[in-house]
């Protein structure tokens, strides 16, 4: 007989007897429920059976009238304040020096009163070339009003007629129906749409480590462990920790990363000429060099009145601004919608100057 | 705890500085863009009354059609449009021009008073939000509206382009009409673009070769009234004219007015040969500029009146030469195959016109004034006599098409070569002269 023959045979003898033998099958007591009974009275009865039809004696209770969430149902101001429509500006003030009447030889009295009117209208739109900074960045809504409502609050259902919360209050006389707070829809003074992104607050970038750096210089070493070592832990205001932290993680939200590379220079070179149009420039204005600057957003877009020449060669005055001004199209234009660069390496491109060089677009 | 604090506000602090630290802007040279038609919009001036509504439609596609027949401007059709404007001074909204890829936009209001028109107008860089100079205002007459309308797009093109314009202009020409075997010349004058065509003469006598005075009040041309070609001078607006006293009993042609207008410049055939003479026009003193045995002729002066250039065959086939103005050795500065002829010096100074036969076929072209840099602009059965626009930038010239039935036509081109374009003249014309911009 083997070893496995031997287990068996020992294991299902134990068994057997184990279930003959060890009480398997012995029964416990159910748990039972055991109702006590006590015995009444035919009085105690009939007082007991009239407590029950009496009328119910409500508790008085000073009634609070339902509690309104003000806070919640007053509409809130306008997001920012920048974006509510600009009003209409009342017609500008006489431009003394204006050109009038070019085609009759002698301008008569009534069209230099007029000339007045041919002053520069003040753009009521103050036009931004590029989109607005974080702090005036519109919120993403598909509904234009005139005036622009802020969102619901996150409970609220969105509905023509603006309804504050209720809720059941026991305590209340007049007993209303529960009913959900509502607020109108929410609606903005302009259409962003979904290409124009929303600037997110966060970072979306961490910075990226940089190369390891060359040890540091022994001398600043030491005044980084005297200035430690010398200012008592106890001095440390704990906020202005706080805001230094605060600095250098809002520092630390413009990434740097490396260098562009040739790649990332020949796109953005491309994005520029693609909208550089020069046919509509002068002989002059094509032999005119002009270096151009801006200053870009973190999500690419040319940051309102950073444009400027900075300088020009080649040409006069006014063709150097003919020069200039096509260029400055092309920067707008095609950067209407934010260029696309490597978001780590926005202090790489935060700034940047373009040579326009028309030498290869000249008539020939 | 603070110690840890200040330990980590140390490392972030060591952390961002280099970070922050970069070496200037990024710096990018750009030497290749594109070339088309800059996109603009003329929205329909605001008329100020009933009256003016014809007036301003009628002005706004008037400047919109001067500005797309250039070739260097596209117009944006109205259907596009996403706002009107009603009100000139109402402040424009960018976005909704920019939607659209307007990159101009000119808005402008007609005013109507009686009979006297003030149309009031403004270009706006649509991308940068700026207006392009300052606004400004024309008034007139009801029956000049379409010069105002020129007047209007002359601005709009010199705020765009940066170069003169050249719509209020008028061009003197030949209206031809009736067969080849039989034409019909009259000398006409029009405005650049075709319109308002006037007759100068009648048909009795072939006419050729108007040529505007400097100021644009006068004209030269030639008639063969007398069974001779001889040189007449006409007063545009009196329609007067007045008969040349060229050396008697010779032909006298393609005359050409000096650029201060005092003195004209011609062809005179005595005894057979053709010579460059030059005339003072308060005096009628003629003198010789050429004395050679070969044919020389069309002269033109240098905008600064002092060289001339001319067509000469003393090489052994028509090339182009330049002489001082009174006279003196003349440098050749053609020497590509073909024949030369016409030669028109720009207003700018900087180029020549042309025209050039070769191998059977005729062409415009232009050259530095050193005969360098010869580009041929167009190619046909027959092309001749190009004259410039006042600004320098277009050429307008003959196109004459073959056979018995073939007419001739006015044809303008880009210096570029580009823009092609057909001038529409009631009947056929020939021999353009392209005046100066009208005060």
């Amino acid at each position: 007989m083997d070893t496995g023959t031997k287990i068996s045979a020992i294991a299902h003898v134990s068994l057997i007897g184990w279930a003959l033998l060890g009480g398997t099958f012995r029964s416990e007591p159910l748990p039972m429920a055991v109702q006590e009974v006590s015995v009444v009275s035919v009085d105690q009865f009939d007082a007991m059976t009239a407590q029950r039809t009496a009328p119910e004696v409500p508790t008085p209770v000073a009634l609070q009238p339902p509690e309104v969430p003000t806070e919640e149902v007053t509409p809130p101001a306008p997001v920012e304040e920048e974006q509510t429509p600009p009003e209409v500006v009342t017609p500008p003030e006489p431009e003394p020096d204006l050109v009038p009447d070019p085609v009759e030889a002698p301008p008569e009295p009534e069209v230099v009163d007029e000339a007045p009117t041919l002053d520069p209208p003040e753009p009521v739109t103050e036009v931004l070339p590029v989109a607005p900074g974080p702090e005036a960045q519109p919120r993403p809504a598909d509904k234009v009003a005139p005036e622009p409502i802020a969102p619901p609050p996150p409970e609220a259902e969105p509905n023509e007629v603006e309804t504050p919360a209720v809720s059941l209050d026991e305590g209340a006389e007049t007993q209303q129906e529960q009913q959900d707070q509502t607020a109108p829809d929410e609606a903005t003074d302009e259409i962003v749409t979904e290409a124009e992104e929303t600037k997110e607050n966060a970072p979306r970038t961490s910075p990226r480590p940089r190369e390891r750096p060359n040890r540091p210089a022994p001398p600043a070493q030491t005044e980084v462990a005297e200035e430690q070592e010398s200012t008592p832990p106890t001095q440390v205001d704990e906020s202005a920790v706080e805001d230094a932290l605060a600095e250098a993680l809002q520092e630390s939200s413009e990434p740097s990363g490396p260098p562009l590379t040739s790649g990332e220079k020949d796109a953005m070179r491309l994005a520029v000429s693609q909208c550089w149009n020069v046919g509509s420039l002068s002989t002059d204005a094509l032999q005119t060099v002009v270096v151009v600057g801006f200053s870009l957003t973190p999500d690419g877009k040319v940051v309102g009145g950073t444009l400027r020449m900075i300088d020009s060669s080649g040409g006069t005055d006014a063709s150097a601004k003919q020069a200039y001004e096509a260029a400055r199209r092309a920067i707008l234009r095609c950067g209407a919608k934010g260029y696309t660069l490597p978001a780590d390496k926005y202090a790489q491109w935060k700034d940047i100057e373009i040579t326009f060089n028309p030498e290869r677009m000249r008539i020939k | 705890m603070m110690r840890f604090l200040t330990s980590l506000l140390l490392g972030l602090t060591i952390l961002t500085a280099p970070v922050n630290a970069q070496d200037g802007p990024l710096r990018l040279e750009l030497d290749q863009g594109i070339i088309e038609p800059l996109p603009f919009a003329v929205p329909n001036f605001v008329p100020d009354s009933a009256a003016a509504a014809q007036y301003a439609n009628d002005i706004s596609r008037v400047v919109a059609a001067d500005l797309t027949g250039t070739g260097l401007f596209r117009e944006i059709s109205s259907d596009a449009f996403i706002s009107r404007v009603s009100s000139f001074d109402a402040p424009v909204q960018f976005a909704d021009w920019k939607a659209i890829n307007a990159d101009a936009l000119v808005t402008g209001a007609v005013n109507v008073s009686g009979n006297r028109l003030t149309v009031r107008f403004r270009v706006w860089d649509v991308f940068s939000g700026q207006e392009l100079g300052n606004g400004l205002q024309f008034a007139g007459t009801t029956e000049g509206w379409r010069r105002m309308a020129h007047k209007v797009s002359d601005q709009v093109y010199s705020r765009i382009t940066g170069e003169g314009g050249y719509f209020d202009s008028r061009v003197a020409f030949v209206s031809e009409s009736g067969p080849k075997d039989q034409r019909l010349k009259r000398l006409a004058i029009m405005d650049y673009d075709g319109a308002n065509v006037q007759y100068l003469t009648d048909s009795a006598a072939i006419v050729l070769a108007p040529r505007f005075s400097p100021t644009g009040d006068r004209l030269l041309y030639t008639s063969y009234e007398t069974g001779q070609p001889r040189i007449y001078v006409l007063d545009v607006d009196r329609v007067r004219r007045t008969e040349l006293n060229t050396p008697g009993g010779t032909m006298s042609f393609s005359p050409r007015f000096s650029p201060d207008g005092r003195s004209i410049v011609y062809s005179l055939i005595q005894g057979g040969n053709t010579d460059l003479w030059k005339m003072d026009l308060a005096s009628g003193q003629s003198v010789r500029l050429t004395n050679t045995p070969a044919i020389e002729t069309a002269p033109s002066y240098s905008p600064d009146g002092s060289q001339i250039v001319f067509e000469s065959d003393r090489s052994g086939t028509p090339q182009l030469y330049i002489m001082p103005a009174n006279g003196g050795e003349a440098t050749r500065i053609s020497f590509g195959q073909g024949r030369y002829g016409t030669p028109v010096w720009s207003p700018r100074g900087d180029l020549i016109a042309f025209t050039k036969q070769n191998k059977g076929r005729f062409h415009i072209g232009v050259m530095r004034t050193d005969g360098s840099e010869e580009r041929l602009l167009t190619s046909s059965f027959l092309d001749e006599g190009p004259t410039w626009s006042p600004n320098g930038r277009v050429i307008m010239f003959t196109r004459e098409t073959q056979g018995a039935s073939g007419r001739a036509t006015l044809y303008s081109v880009d210096i570029s070569g580009r823009n092609l374009r057909p001038v529409r003249t009631p009947d056929g014309g020939s021999d353009p002269s392209w005046g100066p911009l009208q005060n």
